[in-house]
């Protein structure tokens, strides 16, 4: 009696019902134990994986360390860092001059080139004449502004755009300052309607651009203003979208506009006198953590093209970039094209004047038979159900 | 006895790596609902945000026997139904009719450069490009060619002269009616917040997206010029969570013709004689 007393009540039971030839826990404080430590294990777990997600989401894109943060190291003055403090408590034009001798480099006045020697001899006489400095390549600091650390070394880094000179440059496009432009402010100044006669076609527009038109003799859209600043870019090489065929490919170039890219596009107005002015640098620029310039966004889906191809889109650029004149700043700031504005034109009924026109009504039908829109997504957006935008724009 | 018996099949299970899968399983379940917790519950509330409205604008006028459409203004959302935005509407009554050619004559602008900003309903001289027949010949405007002259001398090169030219002109003629309005705006402008404010396309049409839904008034606040007349617009929208695609079905359309449907008040008011 005393011993089946001292049995533990799990194994009882589990007698009992070996007994009756089922199989049974073999005791029931282990699993009691058991189930406790995978309790545990699971609490220890979530809160490890929100613990790191937490962190994830804190750190910012772009706010990696930078590689001049070690200080004392050797390569610390390789990459010139604007943020630090003794840099931020001077003005810009301690060290930039505005404008640079600029003729080389430029056909505008402008800060064309790095800062004169003495603007980092001043502070930084240790890095650049000390013994220690010149162990191993030479003074690293020399490469701020230089292609190699050697006394006679005369060969600079191109110093912004464009770089005409053909100077080289540096392998990885690393800035420190985002730029801050009142999109709405500029799109107010340089907007111009003219009115015509009758409700007909009333407006047309003068073609801004501070640049000279292509003279190819064919007879081009007048776009509204945006032009000063945004115009076909030839000059961009994209990744084209993978598993479309060639002919659609052959249009990336032509998905994304120019964007102004030199000191040309502001000076041309705020050299002098019209605030901020050339010599003020923080006007526009606004100090960031260093980033890496891409030079466009990235492209998902969309088998756009502004020009050719598809057919012209003749219409002007806020008919489908609705929110665009609502922008007062570039952050933040995103062309986007809500489906509903392509409808505008892509819509059966508009097919009397457009005969030839693809329409959302005809994508949808085909998605229905073949399960994928090939006209505007590349397949692995086409090949997913259409979203209640779409089917929205359509009614 | 009996409840034994049930005691005894409750606790047992058909096999050993059963009991192990049951409590693998009991704490999969209490992992899940952390994860829920943590992960899921928030994420939901961001997804699920409130739904927004939109208004599709459509502004338009009438001059003579003419209807046209009104391009390349600023509207501006004002939260508040007009009977909120009372005060406001009085002030644009009371405003002062801010005509362009006053300004400019009132600067002493040349009549060629009163004729170049007017040719395209330029407010500045930063709208369009000047070309190389407004220097020089008779269609030549003194003070573009004054400052071109400036850049030459300045600049050395003739192309950037003509392209930098504006650096080179006098601040009132430059910008000024364009800063002149915009001191009337910001006077205007109610001081609870930010407004969000968009521009006519060459169609007169603009669009206010991801709006919460409520009342607002929309108005140009200071008067778009239309010919012979300067016209305010302040009306009233009620703005409910719809899609994009119905808004556009849907416009608001402003015009200086009364119409029923819309509530605005419609101040037009003729453009003063300059003296020249």
């Amino acid at each position: 009696m005393g011993n089946v007393r001292s049995k533990p009540k799990g194994t009882q039971r589990c007698s009992q019902s070996a007994q009756r030839g089922i199989l049974c826990v073999p005791s029931r404080r282990p699993a009691r134990s058991l189930r406790l430590r995978f309790f545990v294990i699971s609490l220890i777990l979530v809160f490890g994986v929100v613990a790191a997600s937490t962190q994830t989401r804190r750190r910012q894109p772009g706010r990696k360390p930078s590689p001049q943060a070690s200080k004392g190291s050797a390569t610390q003055y390789s990459d010139f860092l604007h943020a630090t403090e003794k840099h931020k408590a001077l003005t810009c034009n301690a060290c930039h001059k505005v404008p640079t001798g600029w003729t080389a480099q430029r056909d505008f006045p402008d800060v064309a080139d790095f800062p004169n020697h003495d603007a980092c001899v001043r502070c930084h006489r240790q890095q650049f004449f000390t013994r220690q400095s010149f162990v191993g390549t030479g003074p690293a600091i020399c490469t701020v502004c230089h292609v190699r650390a050697a006394p006679r070394e005369a060969g600079r880094f191109a110093f912004g755009n464009p770089n005409r000179a053909g100077q080289p440059t540096k392998a990885k496009d690393r800035r420190q300052f985002t730029i801050e432009f009142p999109h709405d402010k500029h799109q107010n100044v340089i907007a111009s309607g003219r009115w015509g006669s009758g409700s007909q076609t009333a407006v047309s527009f003068i073609r801004a651009s501070f640049s000279e038109p292509a003279d190819d003799g064919q007879k081009r859209p007048e776009y509204n203003n945006c032009t000063i600043c945004h115009q076909r870019n030839d000059a961009l090489i994209i990744a084209p979208l993978s598993g479309v065929p060639d002919a659609a490919t052959a249009q990336a170039n032509k998905f994304f506009k120019t964007m102004p890219q030199a000191h040309d596009s502001c000076f041309n107005c705020h050299w002098k006198n019209q605030k901020p002015a050339g010599d003020d640098c923080s006007g526009c620029h606004k100090p960031a953590a260093t980033f890496e310039a891409t030079p466009a966004p990235k492209r998902i889906s969309a088998m756009f093209s502004h020009e050719g191809g598809k057919g012209e889109h003749v219409s002007e650029c806020t008919t489908c970039h609705i929110n665009i004149t609502r922008a007062s700043t570039l952050r933040g700031l995103t062309p986007d094209v809500p489906i509903a504005a392509c409808v505008t034109c892509h819509k059966d009924n508009k097919k009397t004047t457009y005969p030839k026109i693809t329409t959302i009504e005809e994508e949808l039908a085909q998605f229905k038979k073949t399960s994928s829109c090939t006209y505007c997504h590349q397949s692995d957006v086409g090949t997913k159900k259409p979203p209640a935008s779409h089917e929205a724009a359509a009614q | 006895m009996k409840s034994e018996r049930v005691k005894t099949e409750f606790s047992t299970v058909p096999s050993g790596r059963g009991g192990k899968k049951n409590l693998a399983s009991g704490s999969i379940l209490i992992f899940s609902f952390f994860l829920l917790t943590f992960y899921l519950v928030p994420s939901l509330a961001q997804t699920q945000s409130a739904p927004r409205g939109v208004i599709r604008l459509k502004v338009k006028f009438k001059s003579g026997d003419l209807t046209r459409e009104l391009p390349r203004k600023r509207f501006f959302l004002i939260k508040g139904s007009l009977e909120d935005n009372k005060s406001l509407i009085e002030k644009l009554k009371q405003s002062a009719v801010l005509s362009r050619e006053c300004y400019y004559r009132g600067k002493g602008a040349s009549e060629g450069l009163i004729k170049w900003l007017t040719e395209n309903d330029c407010d500045s001289i930063y709208c369009r490009e000047i070309e190389e027949k407004y220097l020089s010949g008779i269609e030549a405007v003194p003070e573009f060619r004054a400052a071109y002259n400036l850049g030459l001398r300045e600049f050395k090169s003739a192309d950037l002269a003509r392209r930098w030219l504006t650096v080179n002109v006098p601040a009132d003629l430059r910008d000024g009616f364009y800063s002149e309005k915009q001191l009337a705006i910001t006077s205007l402008i109610p001081q609870t917040g930010p407004s969000i404010s968009v521009m006519t396309d060459r169609k007169g049409t603009a669009y206010l997206t991801d709006l919460e839904p409520g009342t607002y008034t929309i108005s140009n606040l200071v008067g778009s010029e239309t010919g012979k007349t300067s016209i305010i617009w302040a009306c009233e929208r009620e703005v409910k969570a719809v899609d994009l695609a119905i808004a556009m079905r849907r416009p608001l359309t402003l015009s200086n013709e009364k119409d029923a449907k819309v509530k605005c008040e419609i101040i037009e008011r003729p453009l003063p004689v300059c003296n020249k």
